[in-house]
């Protein structure tokens, strides 16, 4: 059960791990289920351990008047979150710090993530994408970005758990056509989410379109995106033991989520858990009896302390508030063999850097990656059955990967089942626009709202950006939060070479648009939040939610913070994990595999507690007590 | 007049102005709801005030659904002070949301208590009318089903 009780301050943990998203989820798990003694600190409430407080997000969520991707977690100043509404255009040279991220420009990014139990994957949408071979060598290979100091073959093994922790449904065959190899009779855990009525009108309007990229000739083909949300169980799965998918989890019992029931409702929340999300994983970390996790609520991580002898993390400090809507808290330590910062690619730098240890490659919130999202959007002929099913289920993947890397971006499109949405085209502004300045009422505004909301097609395309030391998260001791915590300071600006792959998207959108006859309704203004203008085009470029690389792993000290197992070079008993560490994001939601780096860093983290001696511990502690 | 005999009339105006018969309103749960919070911000002298109009345009177009459009417009839609409120009733029906009322409208007819833009309450939400009206579960709510979605929508004649 959550907790808020401080940490005794004479237990020595085996590990203390940062946040209860789904890094610190699936690491706690997996040290627990090898007997050793965990404690997750959760710096957000966790009110989502039972259904009721499940709920309780959900009745938040329909009686909220904004409902932005946040919009279901309570507000709270103690441990805040970026929040869509709260982001405005810059003026040039002046930082916007009047929310809890702070804006540094040039360029403003809208993307959010959630501190509350379960972290992010509360609101996530669930694409649960393994990136191509190819995403893990761009220097190498086309002379962009960095490359990875492990390849696909060697993450392949973990992804393949990352797809049964996190319940993924799709089709192997779809997968293995954008030359991603699975090894031979590989099924995913579940049979792929059935495209729904508009993808099917859409596919068959633009399947086969040959598109021609730096002399190289491509066919698109709608297809289904491999999702971490409950289906309909592949039995030949396991070498034909099948596969039992994970409904909801409470601390009562409940049956409900083990299949998507269509909800349209991904992001923000899913009312019925079909939707993977960390509590899951967190829920089977508490319950097992090898190990013992504890879990502290309302418990912000402050201060990483060093033993300047060893190197060696000593002790981690947090502050323990009792009620969200007063900044009065208490100052407590703890002690651990293992530390683990999973607070995310923002929460884990910020920390890092407030502690004052930026690393010595100095790269410690560097390298800051997001995707690129343009959206495109218009009306198709006729009804389509637009805002029915998951939000989305397919889309076009095949320009993911190519030679066309040199010298531009790679993207890949979603098509929207939730419409305009995204776009600010939502059903209500649809009806209030009709009521208000359209005059329409009785059969008119009937009618109206069936022609322009169940005809709506979005798109969104989703373009790469590599790696840039000057992205970037700082602190600056003029920005703190309630508690007094240092907030983020974000630095972003978005380079030609992605800017190339944007524009590449809107024309191919014209073309896919003219061959289904699409009323395109898209609309770029130079006043919207994320203007952009490139070779004489203007663009609104939105963000992904897809922080990563701001703890960047590679092969030595020097070129990187982690090394391939996301353990710090310079603190040996420290690792830092998530998507944070990854040095490429190429066109994949980050979430499968920065689910499957934890993994794999978790089998280090487990030899290096076994390896260790009683000696070290000692060593360790008494070290600290002098420094 | 009672709560009752407010609520009928109010189901009458109502179902003109959304296309949905007073059956599916009924149907929602919501009506008391909508009426009461009508009343608690305009106040049931306006409300009154629309309610007798919109009786008396009814007996003036006979059943003539092109007499009755106009006369709405000209009496209730583009008068300045039920206007506002008519398309606010509208809304609450289809988004099950009550929208603060124009700066504009408070600045003649006086500043009204409690007008601020609210969700009436989670259920109302969920039985916004513009789900049905285009055939699809308000998101997060009344989900259809797995697979649903692959079929072809299913959009209700009115």
């Amino acid at each position: 059960m959550p907790s808020s009780a401080p940490v005794d301050a004479d237990t020595i943990y085996d590990a203390v791990i940062v946040g209860s998203g789904v890094s610190g989820s699936l690491v706690a798990n997996e040290l627990s289920k090898q007997g050793f003694h965990v404690l997750v600190l959760e710096a957000g409430p966790g009110e989502d351990q039972t259904i009721r407080g499940y709920e309780k997000y959900l009745s938040r969520f329909y009686e909220a008047t904004s409902k932005d991707n946040n919009s279901p977690y309570p507000a709270n100043p103690n441990a805040s979150m970026p929040r869509s509404p709260a982001v405005h255009s810059l003026a040039a040279g002046q930082p916007d710090s009047s929310s809890y991220l702070v804006q540094n420009g040039p360029f403003p990014l809208d993307s959010t993530y959630t501190r509350t139990l379960g972290g992010t994957t509360m609101h996530w949408e669930g694409k649960a994408l393994r990136m191509l071979p190819e995403d893990f060598e761009t220097r190498s290979r086309y002379g962009q970005g960095l490359d990875w100091p492990i390849s696909y073959d060697e993450l392949a093994p973990h992804y393949r758990r990352a797809e049964r922790e996190l319940g993924v449904s799709a089709d192997v065959q779809d997968q293995a056509e954008l030359g991603i190899p699975f090894e031979p009779g590989y099924v995913f855990p579940m049979q792929g989410l059935p495209a729904s009525y508009l993808d099917q009108a859409v596919a068959a309007g633009i399947d086969g379109t040959g598109v021609r990229l730096d002399g190289e000739d491509y066919h698109l083909k709608v297809r289904a995106f491999p999702q971490a949300r409950n289906g309909i169980p592949n039995a030949a799965y396991d070498g034909g033991k099948g596969y039992v998918p994970v409904g909801a989890v409470s601390t009562h019992q409940v049956e409900q989520g083990e299949r998507c029931q269509g909800n349209n409702n991904c992001v923000p929340l899913c009312p019925v858990q079909a939707k993977y999300h960390a509590g899951k994983t967190l829920a089977k970390a508490l319950a097992g009896t090898v190990g013992k996790v504890d879990l502290r609520t309302q418990a912000v991580a402050s201060r990483v302390h060093v033993d300047h002898v060893t190197g060696r993390v000593s002790h981690l400090e947090y502050k323990a508030y009792a009620d969200p809507g007063s900044p009065e808290h208490t100052t407590h330590t703890v002690r651990a063999r293992l530390f683990v910062l999973a607070a995310n690619a923002v929460e884990t730098p910020r920390l890092m850097l407030a502690s004052g240890l930026p690393s010595s490659s100095a790269l410690m919130g560097r390298n800051l990656m997001d995707h690129a999202y343009l959206l495109t959007w218009g009306l198709m002929p006729g009804p389509v059955g637009t805002m029915r099913g998951t939000v989305c289920t397919s889309g076009i993947s095949d320009l993911r990967g190519g030679a066309f890397r040199h010298g531009q971006a790679a993207f890949a499109a979603d098509i929207h089942n939730d419409g305009w949405g995204w776009a600010g085209g939502t059903p209500e502004v649809q009806v209030l626009d009709l009521v208000d300045s359209m005059n329409a009422f009785g059969p008119d505004l009937r009618r109206g709202a069936v022609d322009r909301i169940s005809r709506q097609l979005l798109l969104a395309w989703m373009v790469e950006l590599m790696p840039d030391p000057s992205n970037r998260i700082t602190v600056d001791g003029r920005y703190k939060d309630a508690l007094g915590n240092l907030k983020p300071v974000l630095s972003y600006n978005i380079a030609d070479y992605t800017l190339a792959g944007v524009a590449q998207a809107r024309s191919l959108s014209r073309r896919l648009f003219q061959r289904l006859g699409v009323e395109d309704h898209t609309d770029y203004r130079p006043t919207d939040v994320g203007y952009v203008s490139y070779q004489g085009e203007g663009y609104v470029i939105r963000g992904g939610n897809h922080w990563s690389g701001t703890h960047v792993m590679g092969t030595t000290p020097a070129n990187s913070v982690v090394d391939a197992d996301q353990r710090s070079w310079d603190h040996e008993n420290l690792f830092l994990v998530g998507s944070g560490s990854m040095p490429s994001i190429g066109t994949s939601n980050t979430t499968l595999t920065l689910a499957a780096l934890c993994l794999k860093s978790a089998e280090q983290m487990v030899r290096q507690l076994r390896d260790e001696t009683s000696a070290v511990e000692l060593a360790t502690t008494t070290g600290s007590a002098q420094a | 007049m009672s709560a009752q005999t407010r609520l009928e009339p109010f189901l009458a105006f109502s179902s003109r102005v959304t296309a949905f018969t007073v059956f599916e309103l009924q149907g929602t749960g919501q009506a008391a709801a909508y009426l009461e919070t009508v009343v608690g911000v305009v106040g049931e002298a306006l409300l009154g005030d629309l309610l007798s109009i919109d009786e008396a345009i009814q007996r003036e177009a006979d059943g003539d659904a092109a007499v009755r459009d106009r006369l709405l417009r000209a009496r209730i839609f583009s008068d300045e002070r039920l206007g506002p409120v008519a398309r606010h009733i509208i809304k609450l029906w289809y988004l099950g949301t009550w929208y603060a009322l124009p700066k504009d409208w408070h600045e003649v007819f006086g500043s009204v208590e409690d007008d601020v833009t609210f969700v009436v309450s989670a259920a109302a939400y969920a039985e916004g009318l513009v789900w049905p009206a285009i055939g699809a579960n308000p998101p997060g709510a009344k989900g259809p089903g797995y697979g649903t979605w692959a079929m072809p929508p299913k959009i209700p004649a009115f």
